[in-house]
């Protein structure tokens, strides 16, 4: 099954975004990051950003699909096939901003011939090769057929799915010059909201397979992954509580930090993560009628999506507003001396990420293409068998 | 064991900016760079003042690499390009960065500075002494407290370059020379104490 030939409008429009933010990212290498809104007072945005978004989507799916196997929830194998794909697509994209990010890419050899075992990015390389190394064996494994391997695999998938998070966070966490950052919850929070951002995702893409008659999940599954997402988002707005609370509490720097997020620059982009990325979705999915309405259940993962979105920019960009020493970053911009930074990312910049996603959807649908082709034919009476069997126990209470 | 450091007298600071231009001759650093700056503290203009008129005060703050003896930078460099050196300086290897920027999220006195681009000189001569090393579009840079300098046994420019001697350099390991003579007698204290770098860099009144 062909999914690019069959997608020709996608396809088509993906592949032109692709080219064009190839040579954008071409420019940026020739010419070097000015390129990009980046500046001295604020040295990381929205690559760093999406980064951390895709690490995060790229949870659902091995969380999923692993916990099928770990907690032996049967009824998640029907979509552990789907569910690795998009991890691994996601994995990869998240690899590519932060190479897309570097400086000095030509030198990136330096990583392997000395590395500082002491820095979080080089845990978190560690970390994320081993995750794509994780994913790409689940996948092979189980579109073989080979269930003892893959029951063997993701029980070190799901503690490196937890891993990939936390170590991402630490990133940020571990930076103690950063206010909004130095905080021992930041990994907790990376860990629920790459489950429910990645959940959110797994669920639009189930959606938007099963409408296109690619891959059929059944509605049952559906409201139960919802209903899963909807305990993720819980326990996401859980820990930002925790959080919000432990920096307003004493009154002190942390209330500074929290009066920017809320009130400053990036207080846009929380309030939607807060009001349209954890509020309303939770208030739809926690009622059990709504979760078995699709579009009622894409609704509420599209938001969620993009309310996690939000806060990957306010969480990196808030902490760049205020310098620990007023001025301190010294800005000269033309020749004049300018002591405060601001960020915005330039088109170039949204072209690169735009092609970065474009290369993700076409991955996707070849990656797809491979992986749900035969297994719709063959496997699909295998995953039918339990999964109708799942179908009737769930629905012989409601029926009665 | 030599552990070079400096102090800077804030009350003799007149913010003429002479050690900012002093430095970027002799480190060769391009336009739009600034290893050394002297901030108007509490401002967020140079030459600011604070208060409200007619009682308005103004203090410098000359900031550069702190040169901390537990540094944030170099914890989290992946490469290993930022090291700290055996005079106690904190030192970018220029052939190893590759430009991540996680030094400069690290680092709480934002006392480095990244090559966007391609560095541009002006005026359009080769400036800076010959024995530093340039720089290419990509890597991270900051004050190496006169690495050549100190090396040949000079004083860093900017204190050689400071009209009120408001800066002493020296070696803090040795009780009697004169940096470590001053930070003890003159209650010198250090930027961010908080942040736990510990900076070879001291600031007294």
């Amino acid at each position: 099954m062909n999914l690019i030939m069959k997608n020709k409008v996608l396809s088509a429009v993906c592949a032109v975004l692709a080219v064009v933010g190839i040579v954008c990212w071409v420019m940026q290498l020739s010419q070097g990051l000015s390129l990009t809104g980046m500046s001295t007072a604020n040295s990381w945005g929205l690559y760093i950003a999406m980064f951390m978004f895709f690490v995060g989507l790229s949870a659902g799916g091995l969380i999923v699909a692993s916990s099928a196997s770990v907690f032996h929830i049967k009824r998640f194998k029907a979509v552990a096939l789907p569910a690795i794909v998009l991890s691994t697509v996601c994995i990869c994209l998240a690899g590519m901003f932060v190479l897309i990010d570097l400086g000095g890419i030509q030198r990136i050899w330096r990583l392997f011939t000395g590395p500082n075992f002491a820095s979080p990015l080089v845990w978190d390389i560690c970390v994320i090769t081993l995750y794509l190394v994780i994913n790409i064996l689940y996948l092979v494994n189980m579109r073989r057929g080979n269930d003892r391997v893959v029951t063997i695999i993701s029980r070190f998938a799901l503690p490196c799915a937890i891993l990939v998070h936390s170590v991402t966070a630490w990133i940020f966490g571990l930076q103690m010059a950063k206010e909004g950052w130095y905080s021992a919850i930041m990994a907790p929070i990376f860990v629920a909201s790459a489950m429910d951002s990645g959940l959110a995702l797994l669920l639009c893409v189930l959606a938007v397979l099963k409408k296109a008659r690619i891959f059929n999940t059944s509605g049952d599954l559906m409201a139960s992954l919802a209903g899963l997402l909807c305990t993720c988002i819980a326990v996401d707005a859980f820990f930002i509580f925790c959080e919000v609370l432990t920096m307003a509490y004493p009154g002190a720097a942390g209330a500074e930090t929290l009066a920017l997020m809320t009130a400053g620059p990036t207080a846009p982009f929380f309030w939607f993560e807060i009001i349209g990325g954890l509020v309303i979705p939770f208030c739809v999915l926690v009622f059990a009628k709504n979760r078995e309405r699709t579009g009622l259940v894409v609704g509420a993962s599209v938001l969620v999506i993009a309310g996690v979105l939000c806060k990957r920019l306010w969480l990196l960009l808030t902490s760049f507003i205020v310098p620990n020493v007023q001025g301190a970053p010294g800005i000269m911009s033309d020749g004049s001396w300018t002591l405060m930074g601001s960020y915005a990312p330039t088109l170039p910049e949204v072209a690169i990420v735009l092609g970065v996603v474009s290369v993700g959807v076409l991955g996707f649908e070849l990656l797809a293409g491979w992986a749900l082709a035969p297994a719709t034919e063959a496997a699909s009476v295998k995953a039918k068998a339990p999964a109708a069997a799942a179908d009737m126990e769930d629905a012989a209470p409601s029926l009665g | 064991m030599t552990k070079y450091g400096m102090a800077i007298n804030k009350t003799r600071c007149i913010g003429c900016q002479t050690c900012a231009y002093a430095c970027k001759m002799q480190n060769s650093v391009a336009k739009n760079v600034r290893w050394n700056r002297v901030l108007s503290e509490g401002c967020d203009v140079v030459d600011g003042a604070v208060g409200q008129y007619p009682n308005l005060s103004r203090t410098y703050l000359p900031l550069a690499c702190q040169h901390c003896e537990n540094p944030a930078c170099m914890k989290v460099c992946p490469t290993g390009a930022t090291y700290k050196d055996e005079m106690g300086r904190v030192e970018i290897d220029y052939e190893k960065c590759i430009g991540c920027r996680m030094c400069m999220a690290a680092c709480p006195y934002n006392a480095r500075s990244f090559n966007w681009e391609e560095p541009v000189h002006e005026p359009g001569f080769a400036y800076g002494d010959k024995d530093v090393p340039e720089r290419t579009k990509g890597v991270a840079e900051k004050c190496t407290m006169c690495k050549e300098r100190t090396d040949r046994g000079e004083e860093p420019r900017c204190v050689q370059c400071c009209p009120m001697g408001a800066r002493v350099f020296g070696d803090l390991d040795d009780p009697n020379s004169e940096v470590s003579k001053v930070i003890a007698t003159r209650h010198a204290s250090q930027l961010l104490e908080e942040q736990g770098t510990h900076p070879q860099v001291y600031y007294f009144e």
